[in-house]
Formats: C-alpha cells, structure tokens, sequence
C-alpha cells in the first residue's frame, strides 16, 4: 500500500515537473495603426462596415520569403486599423476594400499599379496611411428628419470617387440602414426598418451626384434610439459597399 | 575426421542455400498491383471504387454536410431559392470544403493510368482502350468539381512520389482556370475518343463523356462570358476567371459535344401522350424511376441494404411522414412555382389571386386555380390538394371567419411582412390542432394535415411540398432514413438538350455562324417543353433573351442539384439574393361560403437571401494554404 502511494508520488512530481517553463518565446509587441482616406478632397477617411465585406488590411512578411502566404486582419467601421499584437517583422502591407485596387494587373497579369508600403515593424507603434480613391463617395446632404407616422426620412448623394473609367462600374444598389446599436453596415441591420433601391443595368449612374430621397419602411417603436446609414455600391469585384458616417436619431 | 568436416560443410553449404530462397517479398497482406490489374475483375473492382469516390451531388449531398452524407436536412434547393426550409434560413456557400478527396481521386485515376498498360497483354485492346477512358472520365469530372468551386486548381496528371520526390516538386501551384478547363476538355475529349457507346449502367460510356463536356464547356463559356472577378498570381497565371474572347470556343465545344448524343438518346415519353396532360403527368414523374429509360446517360444507383439514402424520408409532406419523424424538408417556393405555364397571371407574371376589383378570387377547391398548370409543374411540386399516395395533401394556413359579403380584401398589405391578423382567422400553432365548427355543423381543422402552422415548422412553409424523386410506392411505414435506394440521375438527355440550346443562342447572339444555331437552339427547347406539356414557342424568333433558355433550364432541373451551380455560372444570384425574401401562397378556407381563397405574401418567417459575392469562387480550405508554398487563395477570403 506504502509503495504504492511512493509510486503515486514520484509519478505527480514527475507530472507536475513539466508544468514548469512554457513558451520561451517573447510575446508580439509590434503594433500597426492607420487609416484608409480619401484620396480626394477633404482626406476623409473610407468608412467600411466590420468584417468580412469591409476593408482589410493585408500584410505579406518579406522577412523570410519573397511568396508569403498573407496574414489579414479586418479595419474598424470608421477606416482606421489598429492591431496591437503583431510580431517585429519586415512587411508589404496594402488594404482591400471598395476603393480602386493598390496593386492593378493587365491582361496578361503584369503588375502595372503597386501602391503597396514596405514597413519594418519593430517594438512600439508604426503609423500608416493609405490614400485610395472610393468607387462611391456616399454623403448625408441634410439632416435625418423623423415623420410623424414614426419613419426617418434621410436625403443622400453618392458620386464617384476616381476618374479612372475601368473602375467606374455601373451603380446597382442604395441602401439606407438603420439598426438598433452603433454598429451598422450591410452585415448589420434591421431589415424590417431598413431601405433598399436596387438598380437594374446603368440605370442607377444617372443618379450620380443627384440628391436621393429614402425613407425607413415600417413603423418604428418610439422612445428609442437608432444609428443610420447609407451605402452604395457598384458591381465592380466582390461588390463591397461604399458608406457615409453613422447618424444617431432618437425617436420621442 | 575428413568426412566430418566434409559434412560439416556441406550441411554450412546446405544451410546457406536455403537462405538463398528469395526473402525479398512483397507484403503478403497488401494486394499488389499484380493482383488488381492482371484481370478484368480487378479492374471492376478498382473502377467500383473510384466510381464510388465521384463526387456527385446527389440524395446525399447537401452544401452544408458536404457529399456522401446521409443527412440533408439543410437542403441544396433552400440555399438556391427554389424551395423554403426550416433548417436553412437564408443563402450561404458550401461549408464543407471538396478538396482533399479531389485529389485522392485524382491520385487513384493517375495510378490507374500509369499501371494499366503494363498489363495491357492481358486485355483486349477494346476493353483497355474503354478503361483507360474511363479513367479520363473520372479524372475530368473530378477536376470540374474543383475548377467550378475555386476556379483554376493544381493539375497533377502523374503519379507523385513521395518521399522519393523533392518535396518543392510536390507543392504544385495552381494553374489558370483557363488550363484547367482545356485540361478538363482534353481529358474528356480521350474518354470520348476511347470509350465505346454502351457500359455497365452506373459506368461511363462515350455518350456520357459528352455529355458531361456539353455540361463543363457550358460553365467555362457562361464564366468567361459573365465573369467578373480575377486574380493573377506572380507568374501571370489567371487563377479566377477565363478571356472573354474564348467565351465562343467555350459555347462552341458545348454544342459540338451536345451535338454528339443525337440520335443516341431521347427525351421519356413511354407514358407520354399528346393533348393528354394526365398521361403527360404520369410520364414525367415515370421518368426518374425507370431504370430503362432513353433519357438516362449517367446514374448512380442505390441497392438497400448495402447503399441507401433517406430521400423519401427528408421530403414527404408532413401527412404521409415515416415513423421515425421529419418530413418537409423542402417546400418550393411561389416565386419557383410561377416559373410554370398554365396559371393565372397578372400582367408582370405573378400569379393572379385577386380578382379586378382587388377582393380575393374564390375557388371551390384548392386545386382549382392550378386547373391548367402545365404537367411537369404538378410532377415536380405537389400543389396544395393534389393527389400523392392515395390521398389528398391537405395544405391550408387557416379558416377565414369573417364575412365573405362583397368579397374579402387581402389580409395584409402587399409587399408586408407581418404576421396575418388573429381577428377573423383561426390557425394552428401545431399539429395538435381544435376543430372549428363551420355554418353547417361540421367541424374543420383550421390548418391542413400538413399545414401550415404558425409556430411549428415541420409543415409546408410556403403552400407546396416537393414530388420530383418522391417514390409513391414506398409504403408509409418504409418513409425512414437510409431506407429508400432509387436511382440518381446525374445527366439526363433533357440537360444535354438544355445545354445545346444555351450554347447555340449564345452563340447566336454573338454572331457566330456555322450552324443555324437560333433554329437549333428553339429546336432543342420546344422538344423539352413538349414532353413537359409546357406552352411552346411559336417561331425561332420568340428565341430572343437568354432568360427564356435559364428559366427552361431551372424548370426542367429544378430540385436535381444543378440550379445553384447555374446561378452562379451566370453571375446572377448576387442579384437574385441581395437582401431577398421569397414569397409563398398561402390557402385559406372562407367557413360562410366553403370556399377558398389563396394569400400571396412574402415568406412570414422573414428568411432573407444574400449572396455574398466572393461566393463565385469559393474559398480553398484553409489547412491546404498553409501546407503550401504556393497555393493561392481566392479573393476575399
């Protein structure tokens, strides 16, 4: 029985023995802040929505291999990233979004447009700013209105965002959403309240720079409040949205 | 002394020559390439399986389980818009990914094709030559599963080595979809070249290989027509997307393969009767169980109790459900229903249950209003009040209690989404049901025996049940999982047909001559919808929009596993689903006069449809990306 506990013993010390050093390895202490602008006027940044149909930030680690295989990490509705983790590395690092491509191929899958910037990250902070051009610029032109029968009525304009013509796709849908947390987008609505124009062929290019009346369907309850936004976007690619900024409106 | 040490070594000698018995064996437990190809029931044996590896999308595939799966409740046709489901509530892409199996098949395929021929002594040349196409067959079908998932995929047309092979030989990168459909096309072109015109049913033959290259081509020509997505890798290689300007070889090498089967095969019409539309009915739902049937090119079949599926028991309408539960599985939605001819219409093509004045149109009998539905409607959708299995499936969402005097306005407003009033109507919330007592004293359920109600969902969700592949014989006792064995039928001549006249219109709206391809391609149709009982077009020239060709196409191949794949070869079910609801017909009995009228609606369950874009090409799993040095993956993900 004694020999047994003695054996009992040894084994949980020998067990536990292992429990002791982990990972010798320094955690990533690397971080990368940005933002996503517009290369046009007012440098305003790109709103996007969080997620997989937003913006994304690309970073491919040269350090090691000239053909990495990329790491991702997504941005923050507003268009600006910030990862606090990274490990210290040598990297080409680009976004991806609803905005004309940093890195443009011909047919023939040349290279022709590399905005892509090379950063070393080390310990502390790196700042980066990508100025891009969006398919759509998307704008509130007034102020959100509450009806009396308890809908929002909202005036909004979208125009594009580059001259380049290979990327000024036809306009295929305007799309007013409403939700009932600040986090809103086209992964993110109600879709009872929300709004949506679709556009058959080029039709909705004559809309271009036009200002464009929505209003919430249903009824909405009172006494509470709602975040707003409008999108719009084109078929280029994989279709990702171009927002405005997030409005708050509070029903009586 | 001398002879003991003769003997001695003599006996060393002995000893040492029974050592000389060869111990070099090959693993006597392991079945060598010696026992599989030197006869032609090895030969099957291995066939059987690679056969059995082909991913087909059938009883058992659903986008969510996978292939080879027996449970598909998460149904294919709920992800496509054709139907509603309970357990599928909106669009989504395949959640598991086809990709490892790919490439084991591919593996046996190119093993099979290095290690035949050494025995080729063995075989008459015929039979070689038929097996080793075959082999190409399997190969081709298997690299289309990839290429219409991700677009251009790695090629291997060898055996690889490993360990013997340096392991950088071994992370093929992908090839353009370009290469991967000519290699597709190749591959198909020496089956079709190889293999005779008749085989062992469930095997490939000539006919089925072109068949399968009318279906491939098809996809690569509508791609790079309609495509709009690309991605190049740094050896400029496409890897997502096809040139435009190849779209017409594309369409081309469709209609030259389609062209192939005529004569060969024909379209079902044992039962099939011109002006009869019952005989038309009865034709069309004969189809898919006569094992003998000319429109047959490629099955799988099923035997209980060796290989089974659970068909039956996912899809019979809740009334004629097994013992062991589900049912309902699949209810097709009005938007799909309306597709058909013979119903009432309103001017923009849905269908018409108000009357002018906008009041409720009255019928005696739910299947009134489909009085002159088009056959092949009622063979693929059991309507509401229609006949299957002896009995009458009862669908009915509640008893209108109010007054029927200057007719009954629509319940809730067009286009909304609410649920109906509770004033004026009595409804179920589930099987269980209270009896109502009507004017005259009898008493009614206020939902059908299968529906709809409320809350519970195991019931039509929309107002119909789906009838294609149901086997009415199956006694109800039988309707269980992994009971039920009929035949897939993976190509069938009507899809041949279908994929002839899409590629000739588009090769005729692109102005492409070398055959009347307009004649052709309305040609093709009309023999489709004849068999079908469908209006037919009067003249070549009403031939004049690719929606006329897609809406046959989804008609004729609704609930057969390919209309998704379709949708997203035309690039069009990003529109179709973007922020969608479908919508539903809902019966309702008016207790004052015993009539019924039908509410159109939008799906009450709020079910909304988006197709994600990038869903064109779907993501390559992700274990494969880094395994690799070289594997590429496709935009967005």
């Amino acid at each position: 029985m004694r020999k047994l506990l003695y054996a009992i013993a040894t084994l949980a010390i020998i067990a536990t023995v292992s429990c002791s050093k982990l990972d010798n390895f320094p955690q990533p202490n690397a971080t990368l802040t940005g933002s996503v602008v517009d290369a046009g006027a007012g440098k305003t940044t790109i709103q996007t929505e969080t997620g997989g149909g937003g913006t994304r930030v690309k970073l491919e680690e040269i350090s090691w291999s000239d053909n990495p295989t990329p790491f991702y990490f997504y941005s923050m509705q507003d268009g600006t990233f910030n990862n606090t983790k990274l490990f210290a590395s040598t990297n080409m690092i680009s976004v991806e979004g609803a905005f004309v491509p940093l890195v443009q191929y011909d047919n023939a899958g040349t290279i022709t447009v590399d905005k892509r910037q090379k950063v070393v990250l080390g310990s502390g902070a790196q700042n980066i700013t990508f100025e891009v051009e969006p398919f759509l610029r998307v704008e509130w032109v007034s102020e959100p209105v509450v009806n009396a029968d308890s809908t929002i009525t909202v005036q909004a304009r979208f125009s594009r965002g580059t001259t380049n013509p290979g990327f000024q796709n036809d306009v295929s849908d305007l799309f007013l959403y409403l939700n009932t947390v600040p986090y809103v987008g086209n992964n993110n609505y109600d879709n009872r309240y929300s709004k949506q124009v679709t556009y058959s062929g080029s039709a909705g290019n004559a809309l271009l720079g036009q200002t464009i009346v929505l209003t919430t369907t249903g009824k909405l309850p009172t006494k509470r409040s709602y975040w707003l936004r409008i999108g719009a976007r084109t078929t280029y690619g994989l279709k990702q949205y171009n927002y405005t900024d997030i409005k708050k409106v509070t029903l009586p | 002394m001398k002879i003991l040490r003769y003997l001695l070594i003599i006996s060393a000698l002995a000893c040492g020559i029974n050592a000389c018995t060869k111990l070099d064996l090959p693993p006597m437990n392991i079945i060598q390439d010696n026992d599989v190809f030197s006869t032609s029931g090895g030969v099957q044996i291995y066939m059987a399986r690679m056969y059995s590896e082909l991913p087909i999308e059938d009883f058992r595939y659903s986008p969510q389980r996978g292939l080879n799966m027996f449970w598909i409740i998460s149904p294919f046709p709920a992800v496509t818009g054709e139907a509603l489901s309970r357990d599928q509530r909106g669009a989504m892409t395949e959640a598991v990914l086809y990709w490892g199996d790919a490439y084991k098949l591919i593996r046996e395929t190119n093993y099979f094709l290095q290690a035949l021929p050494k025995y080729a002594a063995n075989f008459e040349a015929a039979d070689l030559d038929s097996w080793i196409g075959e082999a190409h067959f399997i190969r081709a079908f298997t690299y289309f599963s990839l290429a219409k998932r991700y677009g251009g995929v790695p090629i291997v047309s060898d055996v690889l080595q490993y360990p013997a092979e340096d392991i950088n030989a071994l992370d093929v990168p992908r090839a353009s979809e370009e290469k991967t459909y000519d290699f597709i096309a190749a591959d198909l072109d020496t089956a079709i070249a190889k293999m005779s015109g008749s085989n062992q049913q469930g095997r490939a033959s000539k006919y089925t290989a072109a068949a399968f290259k009318s279906r491939a081509m098809l996809y690569a020509g509508s791609i790079a027509k309609y495509n709009q997505v690309s991605l190049f890798d740094d050896s400029h290689n496409r890897l997502c997307g096809l040139p435009p300007e190849k779209a017409n070889t594309y369409f081309k090498a469709a209609y030259d393969a389609a062209v192939l089967l005529d004569g060969h095969f024909s379209l079902y019409k044992k039962a099939w009767a011109a002006g009869d539309k019952e005989a038309q009915y009865q034709n069309y739902v004969k189809m898919f169980f006569d094992g003998d049937s000319p429109e047959n090119i490629f099955v799988k079949q099923y035997s209980y109790p060796q290989s089974v599926h659970g068909y039956d028991a996912y899809m019979v309408p809740l009334q004629c459900m097994g013992p062991n539960g589900y049912s309902s599985e699949v209810s097709p939605t009005l938007n799909y229903v309306e597709m058909f001819d013979g119903l009432p219409k309103n001017p923009d093509g849905t269908i018409q249950n108000l009357d002018g004045s906008g009041k409720y149109i009255l019928y005696d009998n739910t299947m009134d209003i489909f009085a002159g539905a088009e056959p092949r409607l009622r063979a693929t959708v059991i309507l509401p009040g229609d006949n299957f299995k002896g009995q009458s499936i009862e669908i009915r969402r509640g008893i209108y209690t109010g007054s029927a005097a200057g007719g009954i306005s629509p319940l809730i407003p067009a286009g909304s989404t609410i649920q109906y009033p509770t004033t004026n109507i009595v409804q179920s919330a589930n099987g269980s049901q209270t009896p109502y007592t009507l004017p005259n004293g009898t008493k009614m359920n206020p939902a059908g025996a299968s529906g709809t109600f409320f809350s519970e969902e195991t019931c039509s969700q929309t107002g119909f049940f789906i009838r294609k592949y149901l086997d009415e014989s199956l006694d109800k006792s039988q309707v269980k999982e992994n009971n039920e064995d009929q035949t897939w039928i993976e190509i069938r001549y009507a899809e041949v047909l279908l994929n002839k006249a899409e590629a000739a219109y588009e090769l005729f709206s692109a102005g492409q001559t070398g055959a009347n391809y307009q004649q052709e391609a309305f040609t093709a149709i009309n023999l489709v919808r004849e068999r079908a009982g469908a209006d037919l077009l009067a003249t070549a020239a009403d031939l004049n929009d690719l929606k006329v060709v897609q809406k046959e196409r989804r008609k004729e191949l609704g609930f057969e596993n390919k209309i998704w794949w379709d949708l997203k070869r035309w690039r069009i079910l990003d529109k179709e689903q973007n922020n969608s609801l479908y919508r539903v017909m809902m019966p309702f009995y008016v207790a004052e006069n015993y009539k019924y009228f039908f509410d159109v609606r939008k799906d009450e369950k709020n079910r909304f449809y988006n197709f994600d874009p990038k869903w064109y090409y779907e993501q390559i799993p992700t274990d494969e990306i880094n395994k690799s040095h070289s594997l590429k993956q496709n935009p967005g993900y």
